[in-house]
Formats: structure tokens, C-alpha cells, sequence
């Protein structure tokens, strides 16, 4: 314990402003305090508003006080301790080896202040999506000081100094403001008109307004008020202005996405890996160890690829908070900036690869897979029609609008079903594998293109699937186990079952 | 019906034959809720339709397929194999599938008998390997003296990796 503590520097606190953080934290539960306070309020008991708030200041203030002087952190020379809590104290050991990433944050106050949160990711926290191990404030320069430790103990690189460690970093990518709003732009998304909805069923019904309420709009436009009057004589030019609307509002929400996230976007080759940096309010700066990297992956889609452009993700075995997984490392790059990205983890862009296609079951399987849905629609708009048909005329004229409205739903639903197969069938004449060295290379999809680039030795697991459609079809379906997270489906799917096993063996010659 | 040495042919070793009738309850305690509840909902609720009869046929159906037919299939294309470096597991009728796990990608192994196992005799060989993917592997059904001769055999080479 002794020799351990020998090894370990001074204790360190954290920046008094770290208090703030603790004080807004404790905030966000005043709001029953807030309810009882209103209550006292309306009861004219203003001394015991003036208790109650008083005590709840001091209380909140002396516990976040007592957090304070409570917490701290010593860095050794192979692992960093923190220590904290009154009653229950709680002594965290990180040691370097197994911390994967270290992340460092700054919000603007922060920013401001020159002070940083730093936090540690250790492979354990994967699953649940917690921090092992975080220090809300610190100076910047410490912070640094402490990445570099951990950095060094890697091995790979001596112990630099802050200023040697940024004198050896490359830039390796970067994106100006007008690549950051192209990249907007393609990320066109209307996920902001399925918030609206969840807003006005929430809040709209007391208001007595909702907008996705047919009666709502009914009531509005109907024939003989002024606006519905309106509405039936410039029908064509009020269409085309609400496609325009949403097409501003699907513009808008993702270049607004992607200028906060990815503004300023710079990568850097350090020795350890990649480091990233970007936000507009809050710039997170993380960095890659590039011999975590499991796989890559190309992604892209026909109007991005049509203009050459692409994003490359990392899978890494260190996890991207917000549990998503895979590593962003260029949002929005042409063909020569990716391969110098996969240039600096010492990767190779794929070369000509050979490119063997897969079985057409790839289409039918999802055909099949469909095929009782499709038939039940189909048989459904048909009964409605019919049965419009043949009702007795006075009363056909009431039903027959509802009817109507059904058999276009169901239309719909039947187009949009057919559309998937035929996007299936799009997605099977680019869907082909091919061995690039020691490295299977698999490309997939018509709207959503991916390239995925899975060195062998990074394969955990096998599968060979074959379920009783494939069997028909005389194909199967392979799926590896690749460990990290973000980038789910690593596999080969429809090929034929001889090659399927061809395939495996090859896979896994490695290993006999 | 097929005969239990189907799985022996493509060279793999069956497990217990205990395992059927772990199926087999399994599927009883799954389906006998079910056929119940249908014969209640026919009686309370269908009685004077068209339809009355029809739940509890088809549920009886299928819960007599899932506990008398089912089982032993799945046993008989339940299989294994110990590779000096592989473990294969091979398992699913319908849905068949084949795993392959390098004996060198496994993190930890768990063996584990539930009620069910222990009234049969048989056991659970649990594989954790570090794919999202995939990343557990079970063989169950084997007896708990080849799980633990399993378990030993992989750990030697969890432990050879580290060296």
C-alpha cells in the first residue's frame, strides 16, 4: 500500500467552479421545492417560504462544499486514483494499461475559464454507458499533462512533453466551414416533424391546439369559411408550398445538426492514434488509439457518391459517448482525403479488390420474408373496394369516402412494400465481398452504400446461418463477431452454402 | 424420423440424450398456459360465433407439434465439436446455425445448470467472446463432466494466449 502510494503524486483537487456544476446538478431537483414554495406563497406563510428556501440553499451548498473538499485525485506514474464521498468513500484505481480513451470536454464557460473535464473510458464501461471514472474541472494544461501520461505509458511513444507531443502531431484532416454545411446538407431529416408531433400530443391537447388532428384542420378549411375558400382555389399552390416548407425545415434541422457537432472539425495523427476534434459550443476532443481499431467503414449514398463524397467510421474497441459506438473520423471526404485518414492508423485504402456477388436469394429471401404481409394488404384493399362496391346506394354514399381513404392506405402501404423489395433488388447489384490481403471487404446497400474494411485477425466468432428459406435457395448467410461497438451486421449475407463454407474456412485458416 | 446418429455423420458429437426432455418441458411449460388460455377464450368469448373450437384447435395443433415433434428434431441436429484449436457448435432446424469460435478468442466460460438440467442430467457450456455479435455461445445438453472437461480445455488456451 505504501510502495503504491510512493509511486502516486500529491493529492489534487478540482477547480472551485466545479461547485457550480454540483449546485446546478442539485437545481434541476428543486422543482418540489419550487411546488411547496408556490403553496406557502398562496398560504401568506412567508416565513416558512423564507425557512424552507434558506435551508435548502445551505444545505445544498454546504453537501456540494463537502462533495468538493471531499474529491481528489492523485496521478501516479501507471494509474490515476480518485478518491471521493463523506460516509461511503469511495477509492477508484484506473490503472493506464486498461484506460482505452481518455476525453477531453469543454462547454464554453469552461472554455472561457481555460478549465476542462476529463474523462477516463475503460473497456467495463462499454456495456453500461457509464463514465469509469470523470474529473468535472481541471485546467486545460493539467488535463493535457494527464493525457500525455497516459499516452506515454502505452509504450509507444516516451514520456514527451506537452509541447513535443503537439510538435509531432500531423494534421491529417480538417473540415472548413463550407465543407461543414455541405455535410449539412446531406443530411437532410425531418426527425424534427416527429417531435412536433410528440410536442403537440403533450403539450397542444390543454391548448386546444394540435395540428396533426384532422378535425383541427377540418373545421379550418371547411367549405364557406374564408380560409377554406382559399384553400379550394389555390389547391395546387399551396402543395407545392408545403413540400417547399418541409424541404427548408428538413434543410434547416440538419445543417443546424451538423454545424453544432461537427464545426471546426480537425483530425490529427498523434503517436498513440487519431485525435479528433469538434463542436461549435461544446468541442470534445478524443482521441483514437489506432491499434484499437476492429474495422472501418465506408458509408455513403447515390447522390454523396454521385459527387464523390463519403464517410469514413471507425469501430473501436474504445466507445464513443452517447453508446453509439463507432467513431466519426471524416464526415464528408473525397476519395484521396479517406485513404490519407486510413493512411495514418496504417491502413490500407482497398486497392482493386476482386468483387464476387452473391446469390439473387439476397432479394427473394426478403420477398418471401414479406410476401404474408403483402397479401394481406393487397387481400384487404381488395375487400374494401368490393365492398364499396356492392353496398345499396344511400348508404354507400355515406361509407364510400371512409371506404375510399382505406383502399388508398392500403395502396400506399402495398407501394411502399413493393418499393422495398425493388430497393432490395438495387442493394443486390452493388452487394459483393472480396479478400483484399489479410482483409475481407464487404459493400452493401443502394441508398445507404457502406464499405466495410474487417481485418481478418479481428474476427471473434464465426456464424454460418441458414434458415429453412435459405435452405430453398441452397444459400446461407455468415455473420462475424467483431468486438466493439457502433457498426452492428458484420457479415456476408445470401451466398451459396459451398462458398459460405469456402469462405469460413479461409476466415479462419488463421487459427488451425 | 431421422435417427439420433444424423448429427454423428457430419462428424460432430451428439449431446445427452437427457436434452430432449429438457426441450420438451421447456416447450410443455411454454404451450400448456397457452392451450389453456384458448379453451377459456373459446368458452367466454366465442361460444355462439362460428369461430367457437377454432383457438383451442389450432393452439393444440401447434403446442402438439412444439412438445412431441419439435424436441427431437432440434436434438438431432444438436452437435459439437472440440477442434485442437476450434470450438464448433452446430444447433437450429429450422433456423440452423454453425458457429465457429477460435479457441484463443474466448474471454471467460461459464457452465451453468438451471433446475430443469439438473433433473436431467445435463449442463450449459457458456462461451464469451469479446464480438458484439455473437458474443455469448451456448452448448447446452452436454453432461456436466464434459462441460467441465470443456471448460478446463479452453481455459488452457486462454491462459497459453496471455504467455
Amino acid at each position: 500500500m505504501n510502495e503504491a502510494a510512493a509511486t502516486l503524486g500529491p493529492p489534487e483537487r478540482l477547480h472551485p467552479i466545479a461547485l457550480l456544476s454540483s449546485l446546478a446538478a442539485s437545481a434541476r431537483g428543486m422543482w418540489g421545492l419550487f411546488a411547496a414554495g408556490g403553496y406557502f406563497a398562496i398560504q401568506g406563510h412567508w416565513f416558512l417560504l423564507l425557512v424552507t428556501f434558506g435551508v435548502y440553499t445551505v444545505a445544498s451548498l454546504g453537501s456540494a462544499l463537502i462533495r468538493w473538499l471531499k474529491f481528489s485525485f492523485r496521478v501516479g506514474q501507471r494509474e490515476v486514483r480518485i478518491d471521493s464521498g463523506l460516509f461511503s468513500r469511495t477509492h477508484r484505481s484506473l490503472p493506464f494499461d486498461r484506460i482505452q480513451d481518455v476525453t477531453i470536454e469543454q462547454n464554453p464557460l469552461w472554455r472561457v475559464l481555460g478549465l476542462a473535464r476529463v474523462r477516463f473510458e475503460t473497456g467495463s464501461s462499454a456495456g453500461a454507458g457509464e463514465d469509469d471514472g470523470a474529473l468535472a474541472a481541471i485546467t486545460l494544461q493539467r488535463a493535457g499533462e494527464i493525457r500525455d501520461l497516459v499516452r506515454a505509458s502505452r509504450g509507444l511513444a516516451p514520456a514527451a512533453t506537452a509541447a513535443e507531443a503537439e510538435a509531432e502531431e500531423v494534421a491529417v484532416f480538417a473540415m472548413d466551414l463550407r465543407r461543414v454545411l455541405l455535410a449539412g446538407v446531406f443530411n437532410f431529416s425531418l426527425a424534427v416533424l416527429g417531435a412536433l408531433v410528440g410536442f403537440t400530443q403533450t403539450i397542444g391537447g390543454p391548448l386546444g391546439f394540435d395540428p396533426f388532428d384532422m378535425d383541427f384542420w377540418a373545421g379550418l378549411v371547411a367549405p364557406g369559411t374564408p380560409i377554406g375558400d382559399f384553400v379550394m382555389n389555390n389547391r395546387a399552390t399551396l402543395y407545392s408550398a408545403g413540400a417547399f416548407v418541409l424541404l427548408m425545415v428538413g434543410l434547416a434541422t440538419g445543417l443546424l445538426r451538423t454545424l453544432l457537432r461537427d464545426y471546426g472539425f480537425r483530425l490529427d495523427r498523434t503517436a498513440i492514434g487519431l485525435r479528433r476534434r469538434r463542436g461549435l459550443f461544446t468541442v470534445t476532443d478524443v482521441v483514437l488509439p489506432g491499434r484499437r481499431t476492429q474495422a472501418a467503414v465506408i458509408a455513403s449514398g447515390p447522390v454523396r457518391s454521385h459527387y464523390g463524397w463519403s464517410e469514413l467510421k471507425l469501430q473501436s474497441l474504445a466507445k464513443e459517448d452517447g453508446g453509439k459506438g463507432a467513431h466519426v473520423v471524416a464526415p464528408l471526404a473525397d476519395d484521396a482525403e479517406i485513404a490519407g485518414v486510413l493512411g495514418a492508423i496504417s491502413w490500407q485504402p482497398p486497392a482493386a479488390p476482386q468483387w464476387q456477388r452473391v446469390s439473387l436469394a439476397y432479394v427473394w429471401a426478403l420477398a418471401i420474408g414479406l410476401s404474408p404481409l403483402l397479401l394481406i394488404i393487397a387481400g384487404q384493399a381488395l375487400l374494401f373496394w368490393y365492398a364499396a362496391a356492392l353496398l345499396p346506394n344511400p348508404v354507400s354514399g355515406e361509407i364510400d369516402g371512409r371506404f375510399n381513404t382505406m383502399v388508398i392506405v392500403s395502396g400506399l402501404i402495398l407501394f411502399a412494400l413493393l418499393a422495398t423489395i425493388a430497393l432490395r433488388w438495387l442493394a443486390w447489384r452493388r452487394y459483393a465481398y472480396a479478400f483484399d490481403g489479410e482483409r475481407l471487404l464487404v459493400r452493401s446497400g443502394w441508398w445507404q452504400r457502406r464499405l466495410k474494411i474487417l481485418p481478418m485477425r479481428n474476427i471473434q466468432s464465426v456464424d454460418y446461418l441458414q434458415s429453412f428459406i435459405d435452405r430453398w435457395f441452397g444459400t446461407a448467410n455468415l455473420a462475424f463477431g467483431v468486438a466493439g461497438g457502433g457498426l452492428t451486421g458484420h457479415g456476408i449475407r445470401a451466398l451459396p452454402s459451398e462458398t459460405a463454407r469456402q469462405v469460413r474456412e479461409q476466415l479462419l485458416s488463421r487459427f488451425r | 424420423m431421422l435417427d439420433d446418429s444424423k448429427i454423428e455423420a457430419t462428424g460432430l458429437s451428439p449431446v445427452e440424450p437427457g436434452y430432449r426432455h429438457v426441450l420438451r418441458v421447456r416447450a410443455l411449460v411454454f404451450w400448456l398456459p397457452l392451450l389453456i388460455a384458448a379453451s377459456v377464450a373459446d368458452l367466454v368469448l366465442l361460444l355462439a360465433t362460428p369461430f367457437y373450437g377454432l383457438p383451442s384447435i389450432v393452439v393444440a395443433f401447434l403446442s402438439a407439434t412444439a412438445i412431441f415433434v419439435v424436441p427431437s428434431r432440434r436434438y438431432q441436429r444438436l452437435g459439437y465439436a472440440l477442434h485442437p484449436t476450434l470450438l464448433q457448435v452446430v444447433r437450429g432446424w429450422l433456423f440452423h446455425a454453425d458457429t465457429i469460435v477460435p479457441l484463443v478468442r474466448v474471454q471467460h466460460i461459464d457452465v451453468t445448470r438451471g433446475p430443469l438440467d439438473k433433473m436431467f442430467g445435463t449442463a450449459n457450456l457458456v462461451v464469451h467472446t469479446a464480438g458484439t455479435h455473437n458474443s455469448i455461445v451456448v452448448l447446452p445438453g452436454l453432461a456436466p463432466d464434459r462441460a467441465s472437461e470443456i471448460r478446463d480445455e479452453i481455459r488452457r488456451h486462454i491462459r497459453s494466449d496471455f504467455e
